[in-house]
């Protein structure tokens, strides 16, 4: 029985795993068209994306900081996906939260602690409330929920835009941006001159109630059972469309839970060109990470990590553009995608072996 | 006065027209390709790939036409690679979709920079747009002329595009194999028909005009490049085909309809102080209307069915026979 | 005559499923004859037609036409040779016309551009060359079932096929219809074709063909001229299955009436009444088995009354209460058990693991869940007591079900729904697919359940199956109860008539004819 869960651990790793391989070798292509060698390219990134060589000035420190956005984009995607929906709505689910953590970070006064709770539950509300017009378009008129929640986010990053142009902008800055938001509803960090805090333990946190709610709780169940199987969710008498809304309901209050600890735990504010993407690198995150919660965590922080060494290494310190961090991780998708490339292969080793091992399989069959 | 109005009209008119086409070259596209019974929802990156290789093709070169030709000819390649992805390794075209779209909007900034040394747009005067083209008697002919006058070849090539579509789909012998694949494949292929060509086909031919369409962006409306200079269009695209039922000449409306939309958005932004990002949020309102007009008509279809069912049953007169006997219900 | 078709030493092993669907199969067809290839449903009819048609390579054996070895390796290189099939799900273009269908891939055209009015023209000559109109402007989609075979029959002769290849060409059909085909394949035969005509219905083979072969098992059981075998013979020879003939079945004791369903009419996809004023009772104790070609309601009827489908009229009653507004949970909740008839689509989700699919449609009782947390070791536990009890080989607490054999898959679902003991169970053809042992399983365990006191709808296309397990049978034909007979004394030929359509007074008639 413990092999039996080795080999399905091994199995569910493989490709995830092979991907990232080729990605990178694929990469590796694009560093040829600068100066840099792409072995130090590679160097660079990886000790600048997760090196630590003294504790205040530590970058995976800031990597985990930065994973804690895609953590829960990543989770958010999950959640949708374990009960049948394609949601890309994480990026829009996820700036409704950063608007409402922006103005409810300065609008309203409330002591410590409880201010930030209750602006994550607001924003979580108000995630929650975008991402359950997809699910009920999808559910009750069969709306592919692709396309309209990729319309809806461009409407969330036109409408964030708007307003920090025009109804919270702070100042007349050449850069729009929103007050900052009052300390009572501030975030804790770890360390001085890091950003690094308590928004990673609270995705860590959700990380962990998503792997309990959907394999120990009956919603869970529901949203699992109808998501790999419509037909048989409808014989076994689960709620299918029910199920599908509340996931639904649930990836949005995650990504707005997100967005609203990108604004209080590190920006403390919203500003113009506020989405950068972290939603969408959930979805990708999620993908990845075979959608299953451990899975989550760790790929957002190898996605973090290879963004802020893209960032901080390859293009200040050799003068790569970082755009070539978010290349690698979108061929990383793409190779999970061809996963039957790998597949075929690994059979044919596998029959390679057997052969080499002389063992005879019509033997074996009988 | 009136003449003041009327110079307006026709610059809406106009305008639209322009902010429609690269819309419904990729709808087009997808409209082929939904006819094909393959998904294509990479409308969006290969549009992308279009703008920025004809620019830098152009740039290069010294020749915009060359530029175009080039980007249609990579969005052509994604078409044959999407197309040997999925048939030789059964790849999930939806994660492919969303990994190939993420990966040109990288990749283009990330040679934008390497090239270019700029991140958010690039021009340079050396780089001639697709000059506008006057038509001789058209040009002369009061309203007509002013509506239908004075575009770019693309513009043009779209309207053609549309037309020649039609006329592949529904007159030719490839066109009705296309969609007899798309709609029953092995119907198609117990008569000898490859599905995996015309799947191919439709791909290759979906890639080339959403480049096509992105070209249109970078050197045919205006002569640069912004980073994600599609903005969403590709995605627009899709609606539009499935508005327009899949069918060339109506998906040409319909993309025609998000094009004006786009067009009464810039509009409202110089005629009133509506904030420029409250109005450009009129197309994908419109898209998000759209989908679930789409989406509203099967099913309203589907309730009338069930409602004459229904009523059927309950008149009188029907007997057992009557109503068992498909050929009675539907004569 | 001389011999069109000659097949010789046909094998062929699935490996996959582990059936042997041609055991050394010997086939010959004289030219110009309409020869019949019956067999219960697995018998390997199909396979044999599949070989023949290149879309299925044998292991071994050869194949010759008009005395010449082929070799068939594509449907393609079948059609160039002269063979042509009528697939049982026709492989038309919905909204295509009848001419775009039947010329599809052969059009005529001018630089490849379609030249739609020869089109036309030339359905329209063949159709009455062959005596068999159609519009050539018709979309498909609009055409009843039996014109839409016609199109595939056209669309075989506009290919100049010799050899044509039906299978199951009336299990969708009307009875007028299926007059009109049997005098479209008579007519054919007599203009020089060959006509393999596939089915497991007797009183057509004696209608339609000249020869007439049985299949069993994968086996070829021997080919009988028409004038010189009864339905009776051909029976015994189809069947012959000894399994059914062990089944204990004690004397039925029925009870109160734990299911009624009234008036009940169910709209299929289409929104052409699939039921309608549909009127049946199952008591304590009996089984009620319901016969019928597949496709005459008998999926609707079954959702209906488990509550996957909504009613359009009537009402259904459940232990004396109505049931219409209740959903499929609280059914099942009251003690409605239901094998559905896709266990790998429906009946499983072969996605999740065994305890997983188990606690379906309970996993909200408190044995199982105590305030949303599932229970993990309580279910481990069930699950451990349903392998054991129903001896589900391969199978462990939480492990995969999709690398289980069919048999024992079904097993799991069997063991699902009859583990709470319930009241009234739906079994929705509990054995398609399955291999004897397993089926002699299932069968024993519903006579288990009947003996227990449980109510059973037994719904199912194989006439053995029903006529061994059933104590009352009716026959579902469109959608409606075509009659009722007392299992004790229902004889095959009965059923076999009202299955098509016919009455209870033709039985008898038939009967006579055949008897003598």
């Amino acid at each position: 029985m413990d092999k039996e869960l080795r080999q399905r651990i091994f199995d569910a790793i493989l490709v995830p795993v092979l991907a990232v391989l080729s990605g990178l070798l694929v990469a590796a292509i694009l560093v040829l068209f600068t100066d840099t060698p792409p072995l130090q390219a590679y160097r660079t990134l990886f000790s600048s994306g997760f090196g630590c060589h003294e504790l205040t000035r530590c970058a995976f420190f800031t990597t985990l900081e930065r994973a804690t956005p895609l953590i829960l984009t990543g989770l958010s995607a999950v959640i949708a996906f374990r009960s049948g929906i394609f949601s890309i709505g994480q990026e829009g689910q996820m700036l409704m939260g950063s608007i409402i953590a922006a103005w409810l970070g300065y609008a309203i006064a409330l002591p410590p602690v409880i201010h930030p709770i209750f602006i994550m539950l607001v924003a979580m509300a108000a995630g929650a409330a975008y991402g359950w017009l997809p699910g009920v378009l999808k559910v009750k008129l069969g709306v592919n929920e692709i396309i309209s929640t990729i319309v809806m986010n461009s409407i969330a990053i036109l409408f964030i835009e708007y307003v920090v142009n025009f109804p919270l902008r702070a100042d007349r800055g050449s850069v729009a941006r929103s007050p900052t938001i009052l300390e009572s509803a501030q975030l804790a960090t770890f360390l001085p001159g890091s950003k690094w805090g308590v928004g990673f333990v609270i995705a860590i946190g959700v990380a962990v109630i998503t792997l309990i709610y959907l394999w120990r709780l009956t919603p869970g169940y529901e949203q699992r059972m109808a998501g790999q199987s419509l037909r048989f969710a409808l014989f076994g008498g689960i709620p299918s469309d029910r199920a599908a809304i509340r996931a639904m309901l649930l990836s949005g209050a995650v990504s707005g839970l997100a967005g609203a600890i990108e604004v209080l735990g590190v920006h403390h504010r919203i500003l113009q060109g506020f989405s950068v993407g972290l939603g969408f690198d959930g979805l990708s995150v999620a993908i990845l990470g075979q959608s299953h919660p451990v899975g989550v965590v760790i790929v957002a922080i190898l996605f973090a990590g290879v963004r802020l060494g893209a960032q901080l290494g390859l293009q200040i310190q050799e003068g790569i553009p970082r755009e070539l961090g978010g290349s690698i991780i979108a061929l990383m998708i793409l190779f999970v995608a061809a996963r039957k490339l790998y597949q075929d292969n690994i059979d044919a080793i596998r029959r390679f072996i057997d052969r080499v091992r002389g063992r005879d399989s019509v033997g074996e069959k009988a | 006065m009136g003449n003041f109005t009327d110079i307006l009209t026709f610059q809406l008119l106009n305008s639209g027209i322009r902010l429609a086409t690269p819309i419904i070259l990729a709808a087009l596209g997808g409209a082929l390709c939904n006819r094909a019974g393959v998904l294509n929802l990479a409308l969006e990156g290969k549009m992308l790939l279009g703008a920025f290789l004809a620019i830098v093709v152009a740039f290069y070169v010294g020749n915009t036409y060359i530029g175009i030709v080039i980007a249609m000819m990579a969005g052509g390649l994604l078409g044959l690679l999407f197309a040997f992805l999925y048939h030789r390794y059964e790849v999930d075209l939806i994660i492919l979709a969303i990994a190939l779209n993420m990966l040109i909007l990288e990749l283009t900034v990330y040679f934008m920079r390497v090239l270019f040394g700029q991140v958010g747009s690039w021009s340079d005067p050396s780089i001639q747009r697709v000059p506008d083209i006057q038509i001789p008697v058209l040009k002369n002919i009061p309203v007509l002329g002013d509506i239908l006058n004075g575009y770019n070849f693309i513009v043009y090539f779209s309207w053609f595009a549309a037309i020649a579509l039609y006329f592949i789909l529904f007159h030719t012998k490839f066109g009705r194999h296309v969609r007899a694949v798309g709609e029953n494949k092995e119907a198609a292929e117990t008569v000898g028909i490859n599905s995996r060509r015309v799947q191919t086909f439709a791909l290759v031919i979906s890639g080339m005009l959403a480049a096509m369409g992105g070209a249109f962006l970078s050197v045919g409306h205006l002569k640069l490049f912004t980073r994600n200079m599609s903005n969403g269009r590709g995605w627009t695209a899709i609606t539009a085909a499935l508005f327009g039922f899949n069918h060339p000449i109506a998906t040409f409306f319909t993309g025609l309809f998000f094009g004006f939309a786009d067009a009464f958005a810039v509009r409202i932004q110089n005629v009133t102080d509506l904030p420029p990002n409250l109005a450009q949020l009129i197309p994908h309102f419109t898209t998000l209307v759209v989908l679930v007009l789409v989406a509203l008509r099967e099913k309203v279809g589907q309730m009338l069915a069930r409602r004459r069912f229904q009523t059927q049953l309950q008149s009188p007169q029907t007997s057992p026979e009557g109503a068992t006997s498909p050929a009675s219900g539907t004569d | 005559m001389a011999l069109a078709l000659e097949m010789k030493g046909i094998t062929k092993y699935f490996p996959s499923s582990d059936v042997l669907a041609n055991n050394n199969v010997d086939f010959t067809v004289e030219a110009g004859e309409v020869h019949a290839l019956v067999g219960e449903n697995g018998a390997g009819k199909t396979t044999l037609m599949n070989i023949l048609y290149g879309l299925v390579k044998p292991d071994s054996g050869e194949i010759f036409l008009d005395g010449n070895k082929v070799s068939i390796g594509h449907p393609d290189d079948a059609i160039r040779l002269g063979i042509g099939m009528v697939h049982q799900h026709f492989k038309l273009v919905p909204s295509f016309t009848v001419a775009q269908n039947i010329m599809l891939g052969i059009e005529p055209s001018t630089f490849g551009v379609l030249r739609q009015r020869d089109e036309n023209e030339a359905v329209a000559r063949l159709a009455e060359q062959y005596g068999l109109p159609v519009d050539p402007t018709a979309h498909v989609r609009d055409l009843p079932v039996g014109m839409q075979q016609r199109v595939e029959i056209l669309k075989v002769l506009q290919r100049e096929a010799k050899i044509l290849i039906l299978d199951e060409p009336t299990a969708v059909l009307t009875p007028q219809e299926v007059g009109e085909l049997i005098r479209i394949v008579r007519n054919l035969s007599k203009l020089g074709y060959t006509i393999i005509f596939i089915t497991h219905k007797l009183v057509e083979v004696m209608h339609v063909a000249d020869r007439v072969s049985v299949m069993r098992g994968g086996r070829m059981m021997g080919t009988k001229k028409v004038s010189d075998t009864s339905i009776p013979e051909l029976a015994r020879m189809m069947v012959g299955r000894e399994v059914i003939l062990q089944l204990e079945k004690p004397e039925a004791r029925p009870g109160e009436v734990v299911f009624e369903a009234k008036d009940v009419t169910v709209a299929s996809a289409s929104g052409v009444p699939a039921v309608l004023n549909l009127s049946l009772q199952v008591r304590e104790g009996e089984i009620l088995g319901v016969a019928g070609v597949s496709g005459n309601g008998q999926t609707e009827l079954v959702e209906a009354i488990a509550g996957m489908r909504p009613l359009d009229g009537g009402k259904l009653y459940f232990l004396g209460k109505e049931i219409n507004r209740l959903d499929v949970y609280q059914r099942r909740h009251l003690g409605m058990a239901h094998i559905p008839e896709d266990r790998i689509q429906v009946g499983l989700n072969l996605e999740a693991n065994l305890d997983e699919n188990l606690i379906v449609s309970r996993y909200k009782l408190p044995r199982f869940n105590r305030m949303g947390f599932l229970l993990r070791r309580a279910i481990r536990d069930f699950s451990a007591s349903i392998i054991e009890k129903f001896s589900i080989a391969g199978a462990r607490p939480g492990g995969s079900i999709a690398t289980l054999s069919g048999g024992n898959m079904q097993k799991v679902v069997v063991g699902r729904e009859l583990s709470g003991n319930p009241k009234f169970i739906i079994a929705n053809q509990p054995t398609r697919g399955l291999d004897v042992g397993s089926i002699e399983f299932v069968h024993q365990t519903l006579l288990d359940a009947r003996a227990e006191g449980a109510g059973i709808l037994l719904v199912s296309v194989e006439l053995d199956e029903i006529m061994s397990l059933s104590d009352r049978i009716v026959v579902l034909y469109r959608g409606q109860i075509q009659g009722e007979l007392d299992a004790a004394t229902a004889t095959e030929e009965e059923i076999g008539i009202l299955m098509a359509g016919g009455t209870l007074q033709e039985t008898a008639r038939s009967m006579k004819a055949a008897a003598s």
